[in-house]
């Protein structure tokens, strides 16, 4: 059964900042099925994190605008919702885990009120002692225990107040979770414990989820699907392993051909030549066209579609085939960075 | 045989804590050959840092001695250490708090020149244009201030000013976390072809395990202040010896989609090193953790090369 828990249709966010536009977030549509995890990777910059705040509509307005597009959670559209319904929204249904643990929660709270308070909010009763109940509950599954429930965050280490974060955002069992690169300022080993928490509880719970990373291991190891953003757009979208195994549009490539762990035997990583472009001033076409070897004059006007080159593997990209056999192309990135040497 | 270009034996680095003393470096020797890279691993906290600041000398040693081409550099008057600063530099973490904001990039690069006194001032210039164009400043970019250049640029400003005076020895401590994967890659490779073209011996910390794979020689595993395995880079990550790399390596994520690694997954959190119990200090969280672990642990070479500070390194591996 495929049900289309969120979809998000054409989003388009801008931000103003000195009289400049950013163009942060340039059209971007994808579906997500319920219970299951979408992985959006890309480098610092690329707007994940503007569409994940767009979703749960905490997009800071000004400077952040949406301009335009839907976002439709089983069939209604947030973005036309008002604040009141998102009020409901938020916690309930969708909930976020920010990037940063340390930042993300209240100093002058202690851990254990900082989870009643969203359970009381949400559950509506004003209960305390059943809200304090739940929130030890809670706790528990996250892997701390209720002596903890008093102290404040300064007395947690950062996994620690990363599992408080990850319980604050489950804890009115939300059908969607927002992932925002929750284990990047963890050591591995922490890490691992996390990801293997969040793994335990959406099979108990069957939440679905967004995960947003740089990280193509995390990815590898919790995501269904996986979107590819560069520059504002979904450049590469597909199953994982169909995506993993046949990596096609040079940007994708160039991700992998940048992974230490991809390069084992190799004397020198294969890296993408130059930079992401400047958001006030993207280029005309594809987005990626400057740094990109395989450019034509083609690339460089009009709207680049985002074309099907296998069922489910959508690729925003003139030039680029799906290969035919699996793995990533070093022999294309080298090329390149070559490309990228001589320009 | 050729005399190492750092050597440590028995380095100790104690800092005086509200609660006792803190070990952050916990008697440890190792040598790195010139031209070689060793990797330091281990979680935060674990005193990698504190490691290679001590060994050039931006924190002083509580005990143990520091041997840069087989002279003593322990115990240095500021004379002495004013030279010995000029064959060991440090590359930072963090490139946006470790340039003076109101210097230009190029004064950054061309301070280590001047202060050198090798030079006049035209040399300096010259030799600063030649350090930028090698690792890739753009001219445009001389006269900009740190704030406005983005991660990679700046820490390709702080690898300019460690090679400034052509060193022999280089800590790096995780110059690429702060950064992008791809601007990750570019950084790396100019590194790698510096090592190559200066013969530069490195030291890397970091706590990126796939980073520390590329590009080092060996690597040594730390944990609390101790060394707790230490071996060429393939035969570490081929066959991890210590419980704890073990379990470390098990963590990494794996990008093959196929086999998805087994995680051998840690109780707990690393502890704190301040006044530790005598003996193995990953017992804790170790799954094959007996009485017999209690004694203290001695770094020993259980295959060639290949050294492990585990008393049950043998049982548990089956050597």
């Amino acid at each position: 059964m495929s049900e289309k828990f969120l979809q998000v249709k054409d989003l388009v966010i801008e931000y103003t900042s000195g009289g400049q536009v950013i163009h942060a977030v340039n059209g971007v549509s994808f579906d997500l099925e319920k219970g299951k995890t979408l992985g959006l990777v890309g480098e610092t910059g690329a707007g994940k994190t503007s569409i994940a705040k767009a979703i749960i509509g905490v997009l800071p307005d000004p400077p952040a605008k949406v301009r335009s597009g839907e976002i439709f959670v089983e069939g209604k559209d947030l973005l036309k919702a008002s604040d009141e319904e998102m009020y409901e929204v938020r916690g309930n249904k969708i909930s976020m885990i920010f990037q940063d643990p340390m930042t993300a929660l209240n100093p002058l709270m202690t851990i254990g009120d900082q989870i009643s308070e969203v359970i009381a909010i949400h559950s509506g009763d004003g209960n305390t002692q059943e809200a304090k109940k739940k929130a030890i509950e809670i706790l528990n599954m996250v892997g701390i225990t209720a002596e903890r429930y008093d102290e404040f965050p300064y007395q947690f280490s950062g996994g620690m107040k990363q599992r408080v974060v990850i319980a604050i955002a489950l804890a009115c069992n939300p059908e969607l979770l927002l992932a925002d690169e929750p284990t990047t300022a963890l050591d591995v080993t922490i890490q691992a414990q996390v990801l293997e928490m969040m793994n335990d509880l959406r099979e108990k719970l069957g939440t679905s989820m967004i995960l947003i990373t740089h990280d193509l291991g995390v990815v590898a190891e919790m995501c269904d699907d996986v979107a590819v953003v560069y520059a504002g757009e979904i450049i590469e979208k597909a199953d994982k392993v169909e995506l993993f195994d046949y990596p096609t549009h040079p940007y994708t490539n160039g991700l992998f051909g940048s992974l230490p762990m991809m390069a084992v035997g190799e004397k020198r990583l294969h890296p993408i030549a130059g930079m992401m472009p400047d958001p006030t001033n993207l280029p005309e076409g594809c987005k990626f066209s400057p740094r990109c070897p395989f450019a034509t004059e083609e690339c460089r006007k009009g709207e680049i579609p985002l074309r099907e080159i296998a069922p489910g593997h959508y690729c925003r990209c003139l030039h680029a085939a799906r290969k035919e056999t699996p793995g990533f192309s070093a022999s294309a990135v080298s090329e390149m960075v070559t490309a990228g040497k001589e320009a | 045989m050729s005399v190492p270009t750092i050597e440590v034996k028995n380095l100790k680095k104690y800092f005086n804590v509200p609660g006792g003393k803190l070990h952050a470096v916990d008697d440890i020797s190792f040598t790195i050959e010139k031209g070689q890279t060793i990797g330091v691993v281990g979680e935060s906290g674990c005193g990698k840092s504190t490691l290679g600041r001590t060994i050039i000398h931006l924190l002083e040693s509580t005990d143990g001695q520091i041997f840069l081409d087989g002279m003593d550099i322990t115990r240095l008057n500021a004379h002495q250490l004013r030279e010995a600063r000029e064959k060991m530099q440090i590359i930072f973490q963090d490139p946006y708090s470790s340039l003076n904001p109101r210097m230009t990039v190029g004064e950054i690069v061309r301070e280590p020149l001047e202060l050198s006194g090798r030079f006049n001032k035209k040399q300096v210039e010259e030799e600063a244009d030649k350090l930028m164009d090698l690792v890739g400043i753009e001219t445009r970019l001389r006269n900009s201030y740190p704030h406005e250049l983005d991660g990679g640029r700046r820490q390709r400003v702080g690898i300019a000013r460690a090679i400034a005076l052509k060193p022999e020895f280089i800590v790096c401590d995780e110059p690429v976390s702060a950064l992008d994967v791809s601007i990750q890659a570019q950084v790396l490779n100019l590194l790698m072809d510096l090592q190559e073209e200066f013969g530069l011996t490195l030291m890397f910390v970091t706590h990126d395990l796939s980073v520390v794979r590329h590009i080092s020689n060996s690597i040594a595993v730390m944990y609390l202040g101790q060394l707790v395995e230490k071996a060429e880079t393939e035969d570490l990550f081929e066959a991890p010896l210590h419980p704890y790399t073990k379990a470390l390596l098990s963590a990494i994520p794996s990008v093959d989609v196929h086999n998805p690694s087994k995680r051998i997954l840690l109780k707990g959190e690393i502890t704190s090193a301040i006044n530790p119990k005598p003996g193995c200090r990953f017992q804790g969280r170790c799954p094959y953790a007996t009485e017999s672990c209690a004694k203290q642990q001695e770094l020993t070479e259980v295959k060639p090369g290949h050294f492990v500070s585990c008393c049950r390194v043998k049982e548990i591996n089956q050597l």
